[in-house]
């Protein structure tokens, strides 16, 4: 049984009140009054048109909102008085609220959306990100049916995306993921997904729950528990990716809530990992991936610069953590002219999988590994940039193919290094 | 004449003896000491290299730069030299109370202050090796902050803040074993107070517009558009 | 507590539905009758019904169990003479229980002498009290109520060689309204019973009563009127007596039938039965909290008539479709047991023998604002046989001993005019009055001490209701008060226990009395109230501060 000692007593209450459910839909908010309110909207409307007659209920996780984003969340309940939505509501449908820390921290949000699953016997669960405007109903049934109907106890989603937007998700995080673990996951790191009530239950009672992950890199975790646990996984097609303006120096917070949950997953799941070779497609509703040709306009030379000065000023930080070879390379590399500057994909397969080892040995901390991997993916971004430039979507989605069967090629390298002093 | 030599020279090996066998035994308490003392401290030895090996001292100490430091003076590893070291000074501590009950009267002082000085230069070894621990890591944290953020000289910046540590935690390990302590303590602060000065000025009048973006960056929430390029999220 | 006086006394009437043919047999023919009625008034009174109300005994071709009058004046033969009649009305009123009758206003059977007369030509004075036209085309808004067996609301009388009007069935040809010869007549026939002494009407079908061109031919002002004509001339010759609507609306269209207490003195709230069986279904309070909040505020002098079942099938007509979707899944997967929008099943199939349901269905059906009526049989379960056509699978024999024919009659079990309920479940021998009256807490025994206790109050009665909307959507909680007195109720929903907080703060300081059994509950405090309930259960609590 979970440890309730987070909750607090008045949202236990609230979940008392709520009862059993078959479906609960959790929003994990910090100030995000702006998008709540449609968010809201569309998650009752989904439940209303897919789930009518099923008991549901929306639990929002909130990081310290100063904005009053809790009450639209709970305002938009569907009670005893039929709201004037388009809609009708054959039941009540509870929308409840609760405060589980002053600042956010999406491991805990998580955590909190877990507990009440579990108090609440929720058939099906499915986490919302409250940024994605994009969302229709569709994608509540899209992630919630596979679950509900018992056919998968995880739901990730696949999106429409412009082709260069996520590329820490083509070049890194969905390679190494499919060679390392074996399964064809397009979106490892999700941000709305959905899930069965007994892979949350089996989620929330690992110990999982450092200082670490409650603050970042919980979902993450959460798929790796799914495959670690041998649950069924399955990828249905949402429509496109909200694209979401973000800072540069969010790089590094992106790796350390995904590369750095990746390879501390690696060590206690190594049994698992290491015997697997090759690796899976899962089951996909509608399409895997799509990838959109918009014309962006992308500023690469401060990639390329910003590789070679991290190659060059970071040089004795590498030289505790890459091989001499590779290390040498990098630095070939980086005195290249733009032109000619090449990141291939075998020097990136050796550079991530040296730094998983690196990161397993902790030669230094673990967070300025991941630090320090900052600058060597932008090198690598400019070349996937550069190479996909004019291609078409096929093109890309084969240069993202042939990076994958690249990182499980090698596969045995990084099994070599694993333990073994290089 | 001869006599007179013979029976001085008697009398000199009557008092030499007795003087000896007075001394004997202290000095047999002496050895008796000294071997004690080697068996006591060969077994501290022992036990604390279990102790280090267990918490990883070596890896502790490579982490600090210690290692490094150590390999390039051609010294034995950090564990050793330290498991050496107690070793040595247990054993003298032994023998240097053995010798103590000689009844040397100056050298029973001196034996004194050495035993008190024991313990502050432990402190100071203790300093100096957290310091440089520290050092070491922070200034890797301001160099990957550095290059990540896209900053002009990452290098610099990452050894001044090495160097500033350094500096402090030398100063506070000789403050502590009391070696020009007056000399130090102001030389700090002449070049602390010179550097802080200096990096204000510049960073003042020459980087004024590196200050306004990074304060933009870091406490400005409408970003103003850069214009020219889009920026996708990585993820 | 004492009852008001002053209220009216179908405020507090315990109403008893039942059709003299199912209840007794006195001369062993198979079919119940007055006399068999009459010797059963001792039941009734034990149980602690005040009211009976009965269907339709006159004269009848019995194509629609007796809505399909041929005679107003006048007993089937097949239940006993008009004296007869007399004699049981007579004997109800010794025991101080009220009776009211049918009165189908909207239409006769094609079998009636008026009918006849007017069809045999289209100059006989009887003509227009019917409504005649030479197409079928008239009044096309109105829709066809027995889906299931009309095609249309007119029909081809070959021997007038015209169409007559009918909102049922095609042999139940409706009354023109508009010809005051027939408002009058039809005043003669309630006058008739009155003067006899029979306490009230049920009319049925009033809606219909008028028709109009580009209307839906449902409660038009024109039939308001009337209705209004027959309550004042009810007021001035006979006061004292009811009159009961059946209007099969949503709450805002039966408000004017209540016009300003002017009208009819009570109305069945359709809309809220299929709503009770939905909450239950659903264990959510929604549909009933709902459709409460939407009912219209009633004159005072007014009065709603609550009920679980009926003859009928349970209506589903005042449902959006979403509902009648639910409620055909839930309640009526067999598709057999389906009909004219609705299902034709009783109180205990529904539930599915479920004790606690039917416990908690009455105790709802006792404690939210109206008169209740009970149907006969269901106060001891009785079942339904679907397999006998039309709606007849709820009006089998009463079953008043496992021996013989179920103690309903003498006679040979193939004459009695309906099948008796066989199946083990069901079956006499099962489900019967005598064996209910010798187990201490048989449904029959638990059903009395319920009416005893409402009837104790007359804050169930006339009280006002105020809802608690608890946390908990399966707690349907509501505080009945009638000056003084308050009665707070708490009804579970949900099949599994369930703790609910009630926030109770205006009546701090009250002790919670447990209205069954006397017991005394926590008084109220600053702090909501815990409390936890079993799987369907429920609480009266009368709240005294002392």
């Amino acid at each position: 049984m979970a440890e309730e000692s987070f909750l607090t007593d008045d949202f236990l209450g609230q979940l008392i009140s709520v009862g059993e459910v078959d479906i609960l839909v959790g929003v994990p908010t910090h100030n995000n009054t702006k998008t709540i309110g449609s968010i809201i909207e569309t998650i009752q409307a989904g439940i209303l048109t897919f789930f009518p007659r099923e008991r549901a209920a929306i639990i929002n996780a909130d990081g310290g909102s100063r904005d009053g984003t809790p009450q639209l969340v709970v305002g938009a309940a569907i009670g005893d008085a039929q709201r004037s939505s388009k809609l009708y509501a054959l039941r009540t449908l509870r929308s409840i609220s609760t405060q589980y820390a002053s600042s956010p921290a999406s491991g805990t949000a998580l955590r909190t959306i877990l507990a009440a699953a579990e108090l609440l016997r929720a058939k099906a669960c499915a986490v919302i990100s409250p940024e994605s405007t994009q969302m229709t109903t569709d994608w509540l049934a899209a992630l919630l049916r596979p679950v509900y109907s018992e056919t998968s106890d995880l739901v990730l989603p696949t999106y429409s995306r412009h082709r260069f937007d996520g590329i820490l998700l083509t070049n890194l995080l969905y390679p190494m993921t499919r060679a390392v673990y074996g399964l064809r996951i397009r979106e490892p790191y999700a941000l709305e997904f959905a899930f069965s009530g007994r892979l949350g239950s089996q989620f929330l009672a690992q110990n999982a729950w450092h200082e670490e992950t409650a603050r970042a890199g919980s979902e993450m975790q959460f798929t790796l528990a799914a495959i670690a646990g041998g649950y069924r996984i399955c990828q249905s097609f949402l429509g496109t990716k909200q694209h979401v303006e973000r800072h540069s120096a969010d790089l590094v917070q992106a790796m350390r809530q995904t590369v750095g949950a990746l390879f501390f997953s690696l060590e206690p799941n190594f049994s698992l990992w290491s015997t697997k070779a090759g690796s899976q497609p899962i089951p996909t509703t509608g399409a895997e991936q799509e990838f959109t040709l918009e014309p962006v306009r992308i500023n690469r030379k401060q990639l390329r610069e910003m590789f070679s000065t991290g190659v060059a000023e970071l040089e004795s930080v590498f030289q505790s953590i890459l091989s001499p070879s590779t290390l040498a390379e990098l630095q070939r590399i980086a005195g290249l002219e733009e032109t000619s500057f090449c990141y291939s994909a075998e020097l990136w397969v050796k550079t991530v999988y040296e730094f998983a080892a690196a990161y397993h040995k902790s030669v230094i901390s673990r967070d300025h590994i991941i630090q320090a991997l900052a600058p060597l993916f932008r090198g690598r971004a400019f070349t996937f940039l550069t190479e996909n430039h004019n291609g078409s979507a096929a093109n890309v989605e084969d240069n993202v193919e042939a990076l994958c069967l690249e990182f499980e090629r090698m596969k045995p390298y990084l099994l070599k290094i694993w333990n073994g002093r290089e | 004449m001869w006599e007179m030599i013979v029976s001085e020279l008697t009398q000199a090996m009557q008092e030499l003896a007795r003087g000896f066998a007075h001394l004997l035994p202290r000095i047999i308490v002496v050895m008796i000491m000294a071997l004690v003392g080697w068996v006591v401290a060969y077994l501290a030895k022992v036990i604390l290299r279990g102790i280090l090996r267990l918490i990883k001292f070596d890896k502790l100490s490579e982490n600090a730069g210690a290692s490094q430091l150590l390999t390039k003076a051609a010294l034995p590893s950090a564990t050793d030299l330290l498991c050496r070291f107690v070793f040595w000074i247990a054993w003298l501590g032994f023998i240097l109370l053995g010798v103590q009950a000689l009844g040397i009267v100056g050298l029973q002082e001196q034996i004194a202050k050495f035993f008190l000085f024991l313990p502050r230069l432990f402190v100071a070894l203790l300093i100096m090796f957290f310091g440089l621990l520290l050092a070491t890591f922070l200034s890797r944290a301001a160099l990957l902050a550095a290059v990540n953020a896209n900053f002009p000289a990452p290098r610099l910046l990452s050894v001044s803040v090495r160097t500033i540590i350094i500096i402090f935690v030398l100063s506070m390990a000789f403050e502590e074993v009391g070696v020009a302590e007056q000399t130090v303590l102001v030389a700090f602060g002449v070049a602390f107070g010179a550097l802080m000065l200096g990096l204000a000025i510049a960073f003042g009048t020459g980087g004024k517009e590196l200050a306004q973006q990074f304060l933009e960056k870091r406490f400005g929430r409408g970003r103003k558009d850069e214009g020219k390029e889009d920026e996708l999220s990585p993820l | 507590m004492p009852l008001k006086q002053d209220e009216p006394w179908y405020k507090h009437a315990i109403i008893y539905q039942v059709h003299v043919r199912t209840f007794y047999d006195s001369n062993g023919d198979g079919i119940g009758d007055f006399p068999g009625l009459d010797q059963k008034l001792d039941y009734l009174g034990d149980l602690g019904i005040n009211t009976i109300w009965l269907m339709p005994f006159f004269p009848s071709p019995l194509r629609d169990d007796g809505y399909d009058i041929a005679d107003y004046y006048s007993v089937h033969s097949s239940y006993g003479t008009l004296e007869d009649f007399k004699g049981f009305l007579s004997s109800a009123h010794k025991r101080q229980i009220r009776v009211i009758i049918e009165m189908v206003l909207n239409h006769t059977s094609d079998q009636h002498p008026w009918f006849h007369q007017s069809r045999s030509s289209k100059e006989n004075p009887r003509r227009d009290w019917y409504v005649w036209r030479n197409t079928d085309t008239g009044y096309a808004d109105a829709r066809i109520i027995f889906l299931d067996t009309e095609m249309s609301n007119w029909a081809w009388d070959p021997v007038s060689k015209s169409y007559y009007w009918h909102r049922f069935f095609s042999h139940q040809p409706d009354l023109n309204y508009d010809n005051p010869a027939v408002q009058e007549e039809m005043w003669n026939v309630m006058k008739f019973w009155l003067e006899m002494g029979v306490d009230g009407f049920r009319l049925d079908a009033v809606p219909y009563l008028v028709e109009r061109e580009g209307t839906n031919c449902e409660n038009l002002p024109e039939t308001h009127a009337i209705l209004k004509e027959l309550r004042r001339k009810l007021d001035e010759q006979f006061p004292g007596k009811m009159l009961l609507a059946e209007a099969n609306q949503w709450p805002a269209d039966l408000r004017p039938y209540f016009a300003d207490g002017n009208e009819f003195h009570m109305a069945f709230h359709f809309p809220l039965m299929p709503r009770m069986f939905m909450g239950v279904k659903l264990e959510d309070r929604k549909p009933i909290t709902e459709i409460l909040r939407q009912t219209p505020e009633i004159p005072a002098s007014c009065q709603w008539c609550l009920f679980l079942r009926n003859h009928d099938e349970l209506t589903l007509e005042m449902v959006n479709d979403v509902e009648r979707d639910y409620m055909n899944d839930s309640y009526a997967q067999d598709k057999a047991m389906r009909l004219n929008l609705g299902i034709r099943r009783r109180l205990a199939p529904l539930l599915e023998n479920d004790r606690r349901r039917i416990e908690l269905m009455n105790g709802m059906l006792m404690s939210l604002p109206g008169t209740p009526s009970i149907y006969y049989g269901d106060e001891i379960g009785m079942g339904d046989n679907i397999n006998l056509g039309d709606r007849n699978g709820v009006r089998t024999p009463m079953q008043w001993s496992g021996g013989w024919n179920g103690g309903f009659s003498a006679a040979d079990p193939e004459k009695l005019y309906a099948p008796l309920i066989q199946d083990p479940v069901y079956g006499s021998p099962a489900v019967n009055v005598l064996s209910q009256k010798r187990t201490q807490h048989s449904l029959l025994n638990w059903m009395g001490r319920l009416i005893a206790v409402r009837k104790a109050t007359g804050a169930f009665g006339s009280g006002s209701i105020e809802f608690l909307y608890p946390g908990n959507q399966r707690i349907l909680a509501y505080v009945r008060q009638l000056d003084d007195e308050k009665i707070l109720v708490v009804n579970n929903l949900s099949n599994a226990a369930q703790a609910v907080e009630l926030d109770l703060r205006r009546y701090k300081g009250n002790i919670l009395i447990e209205m069954f059994g006397q017991n005394i509950f926590p008084r109220v405090g600053e702090l909501p109230y815990l409390l936890t309930l079993g799987p369907y259960q429920f609480f009266w609590f009368r709240l005294r501060r002392i």
